[in-house]
């Protein structure tokens, strides 16, 4: 249990700057 | 109470799951890998007393970008002075230590801002902040390298690509907090800063309590060190103070900072260079895009290679970042002619996954160069080649593409030569790399042999 809140605490703030940066991205093929 | 912070309270337990620390690792990574996202706060920095537009009396974007360059300056010299400290003291009081600098640098520069006074931002972000930066980077590299000593890429791979995560998470961060404490009279930067030293004080302070070392003579079920002797890793121990003194210390600073030199004058530039080489096709939304795109492949890079490099080995990863960087930088001239947006994003983005696993994969390698009794120690010394690369990388580009517009040359084409530099300092690299031979038994630790405090029994269980 330990392990999936210490991964899902450093996954999901990861996570969600990974697809901000994606979805930002998208504009340079547009 | 501080006691808690000690080496001695810091062993886990027995049985404790060595995948709890990884992730102990990254907290305090991403935390400070916000650094590379602080260009993000200079626009606005630079408006804070006209708001809609710079003011007489508001600070220049030189001024600005001087606050980045003194935090990497400091983050190599607090990560060479400190390393012995780091080493000694262990993980736990590192990453506090680390924590109470990087957070305590907004503070002092949240109360600059208040005030208008820059030279508290360079003290704060700048100094204290550059501090924080050095001793956390350092702080959990020897941690995964003991707990991981079947798989010590994939380890310090998994930290190292956190301080390239950091800007992913801080750019949209930064942003989001500026616009919640945006009024009419202020750009909310005071405000954002004093939000984002709380918020990542308690990041690293998780990361801090959940940092465990293995105990003594611990390995992993079922490891056997590998019976067939490699030549470039040996499983005796260098000293930190003696291993600056080897030929090979020597080598492997070249091989970072020509590696590191070779991507972040590119990185740096990024924008305005796709901007230029594509005159018409690009706008400043989609150049954006692309440094983001970038950073992903930086992030991506310290995983995926420094994973790779534990069974290509460590010397050969290092091969391949420079001879394919070389074809690659010797290609992208040709992109731009072709005008493919498509390659030269390609282009940039191997380079880039590349740049970032030549941070990752170094910690690695000096463990198999000097063993792991100061590793961390001699990592942090090494990153001084880090900050030699921060000032020598976007110098270099700067200067060669102004030299070419002063002389005639087309904006689309003024890249091409800094291209063909890149490669050849690239060249250079796979040099240095080349020349990579064992230590000389004669650098070897000995236990009590020279009077330093290096604890033998630390040595025997490989700590």
């Amino acid at each position: 249990m330990r392990l999936i809140v210490l991964w899902a605490l450093v996954g999901i703030p990861l996570i969600w700057g990974v697809s901000q940066t994606l979805a930002n991205a998208m504009a340079l093929f547009h | 109470m501080l006691s808690i912070l000690d080496r001695s309270r810091t062993i886990a337990p027995p049985g404790y799951n060595r995948f709890l620390v990884p992730p102990a690792a990254l907290a305090v990574h991403l935390a400070i890998g916000q650094v590379y996202a602080f260009s993000t706060f200079n626009l606005p920095l630079s408006k804070l007393i006209g708001i809609t537009r710079s003011a007489p009396d508001d600070w220049s974007l030189t001024q600005l970008g001087v606050i980045f360059s003194i935090a990497i300056a400091f983050l190599g010299i607090s990560a060479a002075v400190c390393g012995r400290w780091v080493e000694e003291g262990g993980p736990r009081r590192a990453m506090f230590t680390s924590a109470l600098c990087f957070a305590g640098g907004f503070f002092v520069s949240a109360f600059g801002v208040a005030q208008h006074n820059i030279w508290l931002v360079y003290l704060g972000y700048g100094v204290l902040g550059g501090c924080g930066l050095g001793i956390g980077y350092i702080s959990p590299v020897s941690t995964l390298i003991k707990w991981f000593p079947d798989r010590p890429g994939m380890a310090t791979g998994m930290a190292i690509m956190g301080f390239g995560g950091g800007a992913l998470i801080g750019a949209p961060l930064s942003v989001l907090l500026m616009d919640h404490f945006k009024t009419a009279t202020s750009l909310g930067v005071a405000e954002t800063f004093v939000t984002m030293g709380t918020l990542y004080f308690v990041f690293m302070m998780i990361g801090a309590a959940m940092v465990k070392l293995p105990p003594p003579g611990w390995a992993p079920a079922g490891y056997t060190p590998s019976a067939v002797a490699k030549k470039l890793v040996t499983s005796a121990h260098v000293h930190a103070d003696q291993a600056i003194r080897t030929r090979q210390f020597w080598l492997l600073w070249g091989v970072l900072c020509l590696n590191v030199t070779a991507g972040i004058g590119v990185l740096g530039q990024a924008s305005p260079m796709i901007q230029e080489m594509f005159p018409g096709h690009i706008s400043a939304a989609a150049a954006g895009g692309f440094v983001g795109l970038l950073s992903l492949f930086n992030m991506g890079g310290r995983f995926v290679w420094s994973s790779a490099s534990d069974y290509l080995g460590r010397r050969n990863t290092y091969m391949i970042y420079f001879a394919l960087g070389i074809v690659v930088y010797l290609l992208v001239p040709t992109t731009g002619q072709l005008g493919s947006v498509l390659l030269f994003v390609a282009g940039f983005a191997i380079i880039l996954s590349m740049y970032g696993g030549g941070f990752a994969t170094v910690p690695a390698y000096l463990r198999d160069v000097f063993g792991t009794m100061h590793v961390g120690a001699i990592h942090g010394r090494l990153l001084t080649a880090w900050s030699t690369a921060g000032v020598l990388g976007p110098t270099l580009v700067n200067l060669i593409r102004q030299y070419q517009i002063d002389h005639g040359v087309a904006k689309a084409d003024a890249y091409s030569v800094t291209m063909y530099i890149m490669a050849g300092l690239l060249a250079l690299g796979f040099v240095c790399n080349y020349l990579m031979s064992p230590v000389d038994a004669r650098y070897h630790f000995r236990p009590g042999e020279d009077g330093s405090k290096a604890d033998p029994d630390r040595i025997l269980r490989g700590a």
